[in-house]
């Protein structure tokens, strides 16, 4: 088995090479937004050729992309169009009426000012259902829908939505809907809420639906264009995208359901970070991926990923009601600005200096102090980055920070670029206590797993705040999306609001929904060539007490569903809801509200390799020595301190702190105290000392 | 000497840059896990979706420290209860363990359907501040289910709660416990947004504590003191930068509900000087003989902190994070004669008080457009029409009630249109989904869409409020609290006049009746329907000079029509080709 795993970030694309022999192959090339396709041939014609490897013996290509993402945050979808039920043509612009932000007047609200589907492109026809068994009460006009279709294409609208309220209890009017926009116009591209996502919460649901239309056009095109290029360049590899919520689609799935891709691109570290994590023996992980502009951070108990709840899972401020892993995203980066504001006050963050101007001490225009300049001043940042293709001007972070922080605050150099780095990562600190305390976890429990360009430089000294035992570094923090991509399985996720109360609930319904649901994902996985073998099927159910408003999931045993298997989901439910809110109601029902199935094809994981052992003498991985200020008993402190290359380590090397790292794409700082350990992969594994 | 911590026996440190940052986001996430922890556990809507809640940490002088980032009208209200409690209660006989409940109008409360949960934080021993939770349960035991709008005293709105002990020690009083929920229409619905709600609490207690075990008290109470200063010093700049002089708006409230002719002003006369704000509300109507008052301290201080947050340190324009605790109220003065509708005498009631906290705001907004072009928005809703729909469940024996909180829209404003179809101002919660509303109640929504009107023309248009339709599948009530069914919102700087709300009881049919605003047990057989129509907000500028552009796409989305296109804002559109026709345009913008 050949495999290429292939991440198109917003300025590199990385690439990773397995195989059955234990050949690992990383690779990167420069992002071309534009077309994005082009780089990705580029670096798969190059890894073949530098392996001397024929096209056709590629057999799968893991693809994760942003092209969805940046659609919707660019506003540059398709002009989508959308039917809906008469008398609600405005739900996806009116939304839960509620403003972003509570003190503004001035404030732009997304889905006004940037409709996924525009109120001129939005036709209400004469039709309705309701709950609890979706009875019919008013019957579908079809004229009414012939003649929107047909101005629609009129229009030349490239996308339509169907999003009829409660079809996800009957969907036979959508479906209607749906043949004759094939009819009328079978070019066109057609989304539907019932099959996008057959769930309650009509805003949420028609929002969903209609950024799938927004963004299907362009990403079906992407898509099949991609299959085409490998095909016409000799490659017969089978192509899957990752999608939100940990797993991959085949091509065909993603093309129909694009509003899977989206937030996908934080997925693929999680992966990675949980494949690297499972060769260092820890089991409780939280991520901390570190950027230019903004930090990622996900709580990994037992390396599994959670789920954000369904009402926070959001895309430019517009609702994307479909499972994603939970990652929270903070504005603070390598490039993020510190500033006295108005009121006097210390800020580090969330504007960042980008690319450009960058730094201060990039030398390319920039005069606002940033993280990076403080790190440089520290001694933390070498002074050649990217491997001395780029100089740096410690000069210019010291005027910088001199200016607009230490003058303002009465501070010498070292104390105001200390606290330049005390505030960046106390915003980190802070995340993570809110994602970790929000799930019922201590994050003293769990090891810090360092990636992106500038997680392995805050990571000791924010583990060391938090009471974290331990810091991982992974072998390739900047290839780690990519390990992530090829160490995933095809995912499939089928859901339907049930709305039903353990008290009294219809055990055959649930039993008969449940196996279509099974159904589906057995049938979506056999056409991905998947067999019984490697096809798992897990049952979900989103519940809550019957009178909230608020569902967790809870796992379902599988087969007839019967009083015992309702007992055992109120169990688990009422330790899930005890463990995040530190109480359970006993004597309260519990309302299933959605059922869902995931299937799982299993794909092959990548087999660790083992790096070579050492003899415990690390003298030969030193490269430098430098002045280095840390942080001691709340005061700077110069330390003479070495600096290794890492690829020079072997297993069993131990690194005493204070050490700084070198690596292609990231600088490890080891704090003082701190014990930095290779284990027999590679991966890093600092022990925190307090 | 040093300076000591207002009210406890500690000095005020001097606290480093960076503390103070972190303290800062400390105390901001408490209160947002707190707020967290109700929304998520809690069982009415009220609290679940419209989010009628706050949250936050209150020192012992009943100064706000932070707050949960809930419906505005709460978030300024938390410290006023406190002293209410205080005002019945002497810090000696307050115990670790104790909880009380308080919901007195004349004791800090915004109205009285908002019971307030007040947990004492001890820490080695000493009372250092209040852990506290306050929010909008479904039915206290007013007159009618859910809401009051015509009681004639305090006493006829709720039960009224004073700074009761419901735990005293830690040990639950059964027999108040279930006097309370003897006594509300919602029991099981209470009796758990209440355990949510101490579990809310609590759960602020638990990481306030932590925070003091690992700062220390001096410095963390040292913090709390820098950040109050440092929301005073953020206001008093924004306010510096405004020129001095005294600024007038008057607006228009339609009546107290029964004097239906009688129509209820509003005058906010604003005058800034140096880094000062002053609002003056003299001349507003009298206080009114219904339900229809607006409590001084939870309600009109909690209107103007929230327009003088809104309007001078704009969250869209001041990225960082500003506390809205105490250190706001400094710069402020606000007087409102006693005996006036913003400050009545006791005994009068303000259950609803919605309308007029969000017409003050909308004064005090507009009396400064002049002075602050760029900051304002044309005459928004500036309302709520606030609704109880209920009826007896038989099989339950118990009722059933569902409040909506039915939103208006805002302004034009400069450079861009207005917002359309949103809580305004004061109000932010959400609303609930109509596919929960069919499931859960004996009801059905048959319309909800932006209000068909034209829109209000102006440079930069105003905004839609919503129609909503819903029909009764049993028999039942309404009570509602609404206004702004007489005066629309005002345009500006010549931008039109908005539209005003109505309420009609099943609308297009022989039977058809147009309500009042306050409607008080209006009672709905089986297939009666209420349509509401919320206010759409002013024009901005003068529409003669709205792209042309952006008058064919308001024609093509149908917030106005071709004919109103070269009326009201001079744009010729051809019917045929819906394009805008750039010479016939020009010539009739030229003629007017």
């Amino acid at each position: 088995m050949k495999r290429i795993g292939v991440d198109v970030g917003g300025t590199f694309t990385d690439f990773i090479y397995v195989d059955d022999d234990g050949k690992i192959e990383v690779y990167k090339t420069s992002t071309t937004p534009h077309d994005p396709s082009i780089g990705m041939m580029e670096g798969i014609n190059a890894i073949c050729d530098k392996l001397n490897i024929k096209h056709n013996e590629i057999q799968e290509i893991f693809h994760g992309t942003t092209i969805a993402t940046n659609m919707v945050l660019e506003h540059k979808g398709a002009r989508a169009g959308m039917i809906t039920t008469k008398g609600y043509r405005d739900i996806i612009h009116i939304a839960r009426h509620k403003r972003p932000t509570n003190f503004s007047i001035v404030e732009d609200i997304p889905w006004q000012k940037y409709p996924v589907c525009q109120r001129r492109d939005r036709y209400a026809v004469s039709e309705r259902v309701t709950a609890p068994d979706g009875a019919e009460l008013i019957p579908l006009n079809e004229d009414e829908v012939r003649a929107a279709v047909r101005k629609m294409k009129a229009e030349k609208v490239e996308a339509i939505a169907v999003c009829f309220l409660f079809s996800f209890l009957n969907p036979a009017h959508e479906q209607r809907v749906k043949e004759i926009i094939k009819e009328e116009y079978p070019e066109v591209y057609i989304s539907v809420s019932s099959e996008v996502l057959p769930q309650f919460r009509e805003y949420e649901r028609f929002t969903t639906t209609g950024l799938n239309a927004y963004i299907g056009p362009t990403t079906a095109r992407y898509i099949k264009q991609l299959e085409m290029t490998l095909k016409e360049q000799g490659y017969t590899a089978k192509v899957h995208l990752m999608q939100s919520f940990g797993g991959v689609a085949s091509a065909k799935a993603a093309r129909k359901k694009p509003v899977n891709l989206l937030l996908s691109g934080p997925v693929g570290g999680v992966l990675g970070a949980i494949w690297t994590t499972k060769l260092t023996g820890i089991n409780n992980v939280i991520t901390l991926d570190i950027g230019g502009t903004s930090a990622d951070i996900s709580v990994l108990a037992d390396l599994k990923p959670s789920m954000k709840h369904l009402l926070d899972t959001k895309v430019g401020g517009y609702s994307a009601m479909v499972p994603m892993i939970d990652v929270g995203t903070i504005g603070a980066g390598g490039g993020s600005i510190a500033y006295i504001d108005e009121g006097g006050f210390f800020r580090v963050g969330p504007q960042s200096a980008g690319a450009v101007p960058g730094p201060a001490c990039y030398d390319r225009g920039g005069t606002e102090p940033t993280v990076s300049d403080a790190n440089i001043i520290l001694g933390r940042l070498g002074r050649k980055l990217l491997g001395g293709r780029m100089t740096i001007r410690p000069e210019l972070a010291e005027k910088a920070i001199m200016d607009k922080v230490g003058s303002p605050l009465g501070q010498d150099l070292y104390e105001a670029a200390q606290g330049i780095i005390d505030v960046m990562n106390n915003n980190m600190i802070q995340e993570i206590e809110k994602e970790s305390v929000r799930r019922g976890f201590d994050p003293r429990e769990f090891a810090l797993f360092a990636c992106g360009g500038a997680g392995s430089l805050h990571a000791c000294s924010v583990a060391r705040e938090l009471g974290m035992k331990n810091v991982i570094v992974p072998l390739n923090p900047g290839a780690l999306c990519a390990v992530g991509l090829v160490n995933t399985d095809l995912m499939y996720d089928f859901s339907k609001t049930e709305m039903q109360l353990s008290t009294n609930a219809n055990l055959e319904g649930l039993s008969n929904d449940f196996a279509a649901l099974e159904k589906k994902a057995y049938e979506r996985l056999t056409e991905d060539n998947m067999t019984d073998d490697n096809i798992v099927i897990q049952r979900v159910a989103d519940c809550r007490y019957e009178g909230q408003g608020y569902e967790m999931r809870v796992p379902i045993i599988g087969g007839d569903v019967t009083d015992e298997t309702i007992e055992k989901l109120k169990d688990s439910f009422h330790e899930i809801h005890k463990k995040q809110f530190g109480r359970a109601f006993r004597d309260v029902a519990v309302e299933i509200v959605n059922i869902r199935v995931i299937g799982t094809g299993a794909i092959e994981n990548l087999e660790p390799i083992e790096i070579e052992k050492g003899n415990g003498d690390i003298s030969a991985a030193v490269i430098d020595e430098r002045q280095v200020t840390f942080k001691v008993d709340g005061k700077p402190k110069h330390m003479t301190t070495k600096v290794y290359d890492r690829t020079k380590f072997k297993a069993g090397d131990v690194i005493p702190g204070p050490a700084i790292i070198n690596q292609m794409d990231t600088t490890i700082v080891i704090e003082p105290d701190c014990v930095g350990n290779v284990n027999d992969y590679g991966v890093i594994v600092i022990d925190i000392n307090d | 000497m040093a300076k000591m911590i207002e009210g406890l026996n500690i000095p005020r440190v001097e606290v480093d840059p960076v503390t103070l940052q972190v303290l800062g986001g400390s105390f901001k996430m408490i209160a947002q896990e707190m707020g967290m922890v109700l929304y998520r556990m809690s069982y009415s809507s009220i609290i679940r979706e419209s989010e009628d809640i706050g949250a936050g940490i209150v020192d012992i002088n009943g100064r706000q420290l932070c707050e949960s980032e809930s419906t505005p009208m709460h978030v300024g209200s938390i410290g006023g209860n406190v002293k209410g409690i205080l005002t019945r209660w002497k810090l000696e006989d307050i115990h670790e363990g104790d909880i009380f409940i308080h919901n007195h109008p004349y004791y800090g409360t915004s109205h009285s359907p908002d019971l307030h949960i007040c947990l004492p934080i001890f820490y080695k021993g000493q009372l250092i501040s209040f852990s506290c939770v306050q929010a909008h349960l479904l039915d206290n035991g007013s007159h009618t289910p859910g809401m009051d709008v015509f009681a004639r005293d305090i006493y006829a709105e709720t039960r009224i709660y004073y700074a009761l002990k419901i735990y005293e020690e830690g040990k639950r009083n059964d027999q108040l416990w279930r006097m309370i929920l003897d006594n509300v229409r919602t029991p099981s619905m209470n009796e758990n947004d209440l355990k949510a709600m101490i579990a809310s609490a609590r759960h602020g207690i638990k990481r306030f504590t932590e925070l003091l075990d690992k700062y220390g008290i001096e410095t963390v109470f040292s913090a709390i003191e820098d950040w109050m200063d440092y929301s005073e010093r953020m206001l008093r700049n924004a306010i510096a930068k405004v020129p001095d002089g005294t600024y007038y708006a008057e607006g228009y409230l339609d009546n107290d509900g029964i004097n239906l002719d009688k129509m209820l002003k509003v005058c906010t006369t604003t005058t800034i000087k140096g880094d000062t704000v002053t609002i003056d509300l003299t001349g507003s109507a009298d206080e009114v003989y219904t339900a229809f008052n607006a409590s001084f301290e939870g309600t009109t201080m909690t209107s103007i902190s929230y327009i003088m947050h809104a309007l001078f340190l704009d969250d869209d324009i001041y990225h960082q994070y500003i506390p809205q605790n105490d250190g706001m109220r400094r710069p402020v003065t606000v007087i409102a004669p006693k005996g006036c509708i913003f400050n009545p005498n006791f005994p009068r009631a303000s259950f609803s008080r919605f309308n007029q906290a969000n017409l003050l705001a909308d004064c005090v907004m507009r009396s400064l457009a002049d002075v602050m072009p760029d900051r304002v928005s044309a005459g928004t809703s500036a309302h709520i029409h606030f609704v109880s729909y209920n009826g007896f469940n038989k099989d339950k024996g118990e009722y059933w009630v569902y409040l909506e909180v039915d939103e208006g829209s805002y302004g034009g404003r400069c450079g861009k249109d207005a917002i359309d179809s949103c809580d305004a101002l004061v109000a932010n919660t959400r609303n609930v989904p109509i596919e929960e509303i069919e499931w859960h109640y004996p009801l059905r929504v048959e319309r909800y869409e932006l209000n068909p009107e034209l829109v209000a023309p102006g440079k930069w248009r105003g905004g839609l409020g919503i129609i909503r339709e819903t029909r009764f599948l049993q028999e039942g009530t309404v009570t509602c609290e609404g206004d702004r069914h007489i005066e629309a919102p005002k345009g500006l700087f010549g931008g039109a006049d908005g539209h005003s709300a109505s309420l009609t009881k099943n609308p297009g049919s022989a039977d058809a009746v147009s309500l009042q605003a306050k409607l008080s047990d209006e009672e709905f057989g089986v297939n009666d329907v209420l349509q509401i129509r919320t206010p759409c907000g002013g024009g901005y500028g003068n529409p003669f000079e709205r792209d042309p552009e952006l008058v064919l796409g308001d024609v093509l989305d149908d917030f106005t029509t071709i004919e109103d296109a070269k009326k009201s804002y001079g744009v010729v559109i051809d019917p045929a080709s819906m394009t805008v026709d750039a010479a016939a345009t020009e010539a009739l913008r030229a003629s007017k």
